[in-house]
């Protein structure tokens, strides 16, 4: 089968589009609250269920189940940071890791417990639609949750830009002090900016499970990719991880065609300690 | 207006206010000033809320204030200009101003004010899609006051508005500082510069060490021997 | 180690000495009693996991990095030593060295990059290293059969390092675990361990004090890989099988930071406190949970974890210490004091006065020349120049903003100038960088805003900076306690950091720079939040410093202290200096007097 060049970037981008989905909301996330979510990856595993199951037992059509999967999520956000996080907002740098490192643990293992490790996916009736143009084969799922995907994004950026929510957001995390004596709410704040982040991966967890398999660990599998992203695009930058999750994604797809389609993982974790260790700012962050 | 009694302070272990009481009547000027360490800028983030009071009261209009968060200090009507004006850099000058106006209260009135501060600050106008982090210094204190007046103030709060600015500079703010007064905002100015603050202010308190060593009418003080020593230690 | 000798034939006979003997031979019995290998399993994975931890604790609990890919070392081990055994018939006992050896070359390999970065990316760095690995080892069929994993053939005998019975495996995780526990208690108690902590409590002024941070972090790496690494070798050895994704996983390396946090984050013994409290707990759940479903255990230690971190940052080494020294005394022969080195006072004998003057030398004793530093579009310095002359005391003053401390940072090491040149002695120095450099050319520095090593005693904070000149802890402790006589705080050796007073802590920062033998001594707002008497006091010792020959630097604000002390002030006013002179000359200097009151003051 031949696979031009063009192939592959169509479908990395596709691909991009979900991790950039995925990382923005751990961008959000640590660039106003200063905290690395190391349970990000499992609020997708949820989602992915959540909506493996309102399709198994409502019917509801995934890229549908966004309308519950949105607030659902940003609500659960909202409970988990008022519970877990915000407690150890200034604590030690060791405690802030181990809380979210504990609670991927939880989360992880609760699943298992109800779930078990079998994979599910769900297959609507058009899961297999592909569209056939000018030699080039792209898969309409895929497609949709790619426009899907850069529309929420797209949403985001224009919240964080037009609206004083979002405007209190970004000054947030850009000058902490001068947001308290504005008279912005730093505490609702922060929970809505955590809120967002994970209603942001829930969303992404929802246009997965048509094209991919959800079992308990999935989460770890995308948190690193989401974490080289965030690294890439500059851990403070939300367009850069659009850019970094849309660059991932084309890397994997080339690396998993011309080098090993195994090995393809071990290279972005390749990329990820060069960016560490040689500009640690990443593509468009800010130091 | 405002009232602190005995008002102690802590960072840490390090007892930064010791027992400070000053009072402010409505439509003063009144200046805070020190050298540095003597507690200054830690008293008004006591006030505005940023730190907790370890002790004391704080009475803002007749109303205890110690206790609450800063977003509700800045709602009674409380604004800080924060030392080194703090503005977020990578936003314009216009979402600085706006960010200023938080609460509902001022939001709705914020066209109005806007055009205020623009009057007040011509230059700021024309520049008002700039990114503050690329402003000049005295151009950011511009931003800064503008941003602290968007919120409604009824008692203002500097914290060194003089503060790397050229004497030029220095000069306009403390005019723009009497024009606001004027508009009968109260002020309550903190700063190292003595001459500017005393003679601007009606009344004045000198701190040192976290504990209010000197007090009296601003021309007063700027006359008095030990204001000069506790500079000079001469 | 000729201490601990010294120490065990003198005190011999009290508890503090002799149960953890006791302890230890109780440990030694302890794998004779049960019968059935369930049990002895768990006392085998005990000491195991005991060894682990420890190895954990030197990197995260002393140095205070927080590693999540520690299983790569533990895979390395177990890979190396494996594949050499089954491919060239090499005794798994040299393949464990060789292991250990290829896991400190990768330790070095990961080390001196990744210390650079802040905590929550060193954690996302190791996490990553974990996982390239677990791919590697999983994809890499040739070489390790990938996730299929290695079976080695059961050939019981010593040379293979396998037995039919638990009892030899159980003495050798025993033995290993003891060799690093007496490895880690050496450790804490050596200038190594001191400045493991010292870096971990607050780097700058760990720097400051002549500790070399990446060097002492790299170090620690090491061996705790190591470590790591021949337990890996002895798990594949136990269990007769391997594969990528029990040795390389993520949950692994969260167990092994675990112990360490039940236990006791950052002491000697937390980790196997952690360790022997924790595995029995953990195989008892998984057997007994384990059965209902998978996983269950560990939501349970997730949620442990999560409390843990919050409530009970102490671990379990923190309750246990409250009854065990009490116990201890309950003990036959607890009454009995222990002989410990007599405290001397000495006469004070500080840093070795300066050489009388040899005559006038050439060059000044400190030199800045044309000095300039900025940031992004503010200048902070600009072309400063300045001599200090040996033993004199150098005030620096100015408003607020003025570029003073900027200064300090800049010939400290702390940030590079970006012109000027500056000389010590006739030595340049200009832009010396990591701190720990400047130290050891005898120029000691405070801070404005205090640093103490909050977790460690008084005496143990000055005796960081003794270790910059010497390095038996026993002669560190000598020194640090003469400086402690100096300085008047001798009451409170044994003290924690965190207990003292403002006044008290910038004393013993004061002292933890002397215990360096500085010749130069940058003091930064020493006096700043201090009372009048407070104040005093520490002129006093200010005065009395500059007696011994050492040169004084200081910038204050309090005008009091700077008149005080100072033979002569120079002034900063926007990053340039505007005046120079005695503090009477600068007191009438307009130029001086228009900088702090305003120029119109005078008008």
């Amino acid at each position: 089968m031949e696979i031009t060049i063009l192939q592959l970037i169509i479908n990395g981008l596709l691909l991009g589009g979900m991790y950039a989905l995925i990382s923005i909301g751990l961008t959000l996330i640590f660039g106003v609250l200063e905290i690395v979510n190391f349970a990000h990856g499992e609020f997708l595993m949820l989602a992915m269920y959540a909506s493996y199951f309102l399709f198994q037992f409502y019917g509801i059509d995934p890229y549908l189940s966004l309308f519950i999967i949105l607030p659902l999520f940003f609500l659960i956000g909202i409970a988990v940071q008022r519970a877990t996080i915000q407690p150890i907002l200034n604590a030690p740098p060791l405690n802030q890791i181990f809380m979210t490192v504990g609670m991927s643990m939880v989360l992880q293992n609760v699943a298992l417990f109800f779930w078990t490790a079998d994979y599910r996916t769900v297959k609507t009736s058009y899961s297999a639609l592909t569209l056939k143009t000018e030699g080039l084969m792209i898969s309409l799922p895929r497609l949709v949750a790619f426009f899907l995907a850069m529309g929420l994004i797209a949403a985001l950026l224009i919240f964080l830009k037009r609206t004083y929510t979002g405007k209190a957001i970004r000054a947030l995390a850009q000058e902490r002090k001068a947001a308290m004596l504005m008279g912005i709410n730093v505490y609702r704040t922060y929970q809505i900016a955590f809120g967002i982040g994970i209603a942001c991966v829930g969303a992404a967890g929802a246009m997965l499970i048509p094209v991919y398999f959800v079992f308990p660990s999935v989460g770890a599998l995308f948190v690193l990719i989401a974490f080289v992203v965030v690294i890439l695009g500059g851990y403070n930058s939300l367009t850069g991880s659009l850019v970094g999750g849309l660059i991932i994604g084309v890397v994997e797809a080339f690396s998993g065609f011309f080098i090993s389609p195994h090995l393809k993982e071990a290279i972005y974790f390749v990329i990820f300690i060069l960016i560490l260790l040689f500009r640690p700012t990443g593509l468009f962050g800010r130091a | 207006m405002l009232n602190l009694n005995g008002v102690s302070a802590h960072y840490g272990d390090v007892q930064a206010l010791r027992s400070v009481s000053l009072a402010i009547r409505e439509g003063e000027i009144v200046s805070i000033i020190g050298s540095n360490g003597a507690g200054k800028s830690t008293t008004l983030n006591t006030i505005s809320g940023v730190l907790r009071a370890s002790s004391g009261a704080i009475e803002f209009l007749g109303r205890r204030i110690e206790n609450l968060y800063p977003h509700q200090i800045v709602d009674r009507g409380v604004v800080q200009i924060p030392e080194g004006r703090l503005l977020f850099p990578y936003m314009s000058i216009l979402e600085n101003l706006e960010l200023g106006a938080f609460n509902d209260k001022a939001r709705r009135t914020r066209e109005r004010n806007i055009k205020t501060v623009f009057s007040l600050f011509p230059i700021l106008e024309e520049r008002m899609n700039q990114f503050a982090g690329t402003l000049s210094g005295g151009e950011q204190q511009m931003v800064a006051i503008g941003r602290g007046l968007m919120a409604m103030p009824k008692l203002l709060m500097l914290d060194e508005p003089s503060l790397g600015l050229a004497p030029l500079m220095v000069r306009q703010v403390f005019e723009t500082v009497k024009a606001i007064n004027a508009q009968g905002i109260t002020v309550l100015l903190v700063e190292q510069n003595v001459f500017h603050s005393l003679s601007t202010a009606a009344r004045g308190y000198v701190l040192e060490n976290g504990s209010v060593v000197l007090e009296g009418e601003g021309k007063e003080l700027l006359n008095n021997p030990q204001v000069r020593e506790a500079y000079l230690g001469i | 180690m000729r201490s601990i000798v010294r120490n065990i034939s003198e005190n011999g006979l009290h508890p503090k000495i002799y149960f953890p003997f006791l302890l230890v031979v109780l440990m030694a019995i302890l794998p004779l009693i049960p019968q059935n290998p369930f049990y002895e399993d768990i006392i085998v994975s005990s000491f195991f996991y005991g060894t682990m931890a420890l190895a954990w604790n030197l990197v995260g609990g002393f140095a205070g990095q927080i590693s999540l890919g520690h299983t790569a070392f533990f895979g390395i081990g177990a890979y190396a030593s494996t594949l050499l055994y089954l491919h060239y018939d090499l005794s798994p006992w040299l393949g464990m060295l060789a292991g250990a050896v290829l896991s400190v070359l990768v330790a070095i390999g990961i080390g001196i990059p990744c210390f650079r970065l802040k905590s929550h990316f060193f954690a996302l760095a190791t996490i990553a290293i974990g996982e390239v690995l677990r791919y590697l080892a999983s994809y890499w069929r040739g070489l390790t059969q990938g996730g299929v994993g290695l079976l080695i053939p059961f050939k019981p005998g010593i040379e293979n390092f396998m037995f039919k019975s638990k009892l030899p495996y159980a003495y050798i995780a025993l033995a290993l675990m003891l060799v690093m526990l007496l490895i880690c208690y050496g450790i804490r108690n050596s200038r190594f361990g001191f400045h493991l902590i010292s870096l971990r409590e607050d780097q700058d002024a760990a720097e400051s004090l002549g500790v070399k941070t990446s060097r002492s972090k790299l170090a620690a790496l090491i061996i705790s890989a190591f470590f790591t690494s021949l337990s890996g070798t002895f798990y594949a050895q136990y269990l007769l099988f391997i594969d990528p994704s029990t040795l390389f996983s993520l949950g692994f390396s969260v167990e092994l930071a675990l112990f360490t946090i039940i236990g006791g984050l950052g002491t000697v013994t937390g980790p196997i406190l952690g360790a022997f409290m924790l595995t029995p707990l953990d195989v008892f759940l998984r057997a007994w949970l384990g059965g209902v479903s998978a996983g269950l255990n560990f939501i349970i230690y997730g949620l442990v974890l999560m409390v843990a971190v919050k409530y009970f940052p102490l671990g379990i080494f923190g309750w246990v210490k409250s009854w065990y020294d009490p116990f201890l005394r309950k003990l036959p022969g607890g009454r009995r004091p222990l002989k410990t080195e007599k405290a001397v006072l000495p006469s004070l004998v500080l840093a070795k006065a300066s050489n009388p003057a040899r005559g006038r030398e050439s060059s000044p004793f400190f030199e800045v020349q044309s000095l300039s530093k900025h940031f992004g579009g503010l200048v902070a310095v600009r072309d400063v120049s300045f001599q200090i002359q040996k033993g004199e005391i150098l005030g620096l003053i100015g408003p607020n903003g003025a570029g003073k401390t900027t200064i300090f940072n800049l010939v400290t090491g702390f940030i590079p100038p970006d012109s000027g040149r500056v000389a010590f002695q006739g030595e340049p120095i200009t832009g010396l960088r990591p701190p720990h450099q400047v130290c050891l050319k005898h120029i000691g520095r405070t801070f404005q805003v205090v640093k103490p090593f909050k977790d460690m005693t008084v005496l143990e904070n000055v005796m960081v900076g003794a270790f910059a000149r010497v390095h038996n802890a026993q002669e560190a402790g000598k020194l640090a306690l003469e400086i402690l006589a100096f300085i008047g705080l001798a009451k409170y050796q044994g003290s924690l950091a965190s207990s003292l007073t403002i006044a008290d802590r910038k004393r013993m920062e004061l002292g933890r720079a002397l215990a360096t033998q500085p010749k130069l001594l940058l003091l930064d707002e020493v006096v700043a939040g201090l009372n009048p008497k407070e104040t005093e006091e520490i002129i006093g010792i200010i005065k009395k410093i500059s007696h011994q020959g050492i040169t004084i630097f200081m910038i204050a604000h309090v005008m009091k202290a700077v008149m005080a002390l100072s033979h002569r002030v120079i002034v900063l006013h926007h990053g340039e200096k505007i005046a120079e002179g005695t503090p009477l000359e600068i007191s009438r200097d307009k130029r001086v007097i228009e900088a702090y009151l305003g120029e119109e003051y005078l008008a």
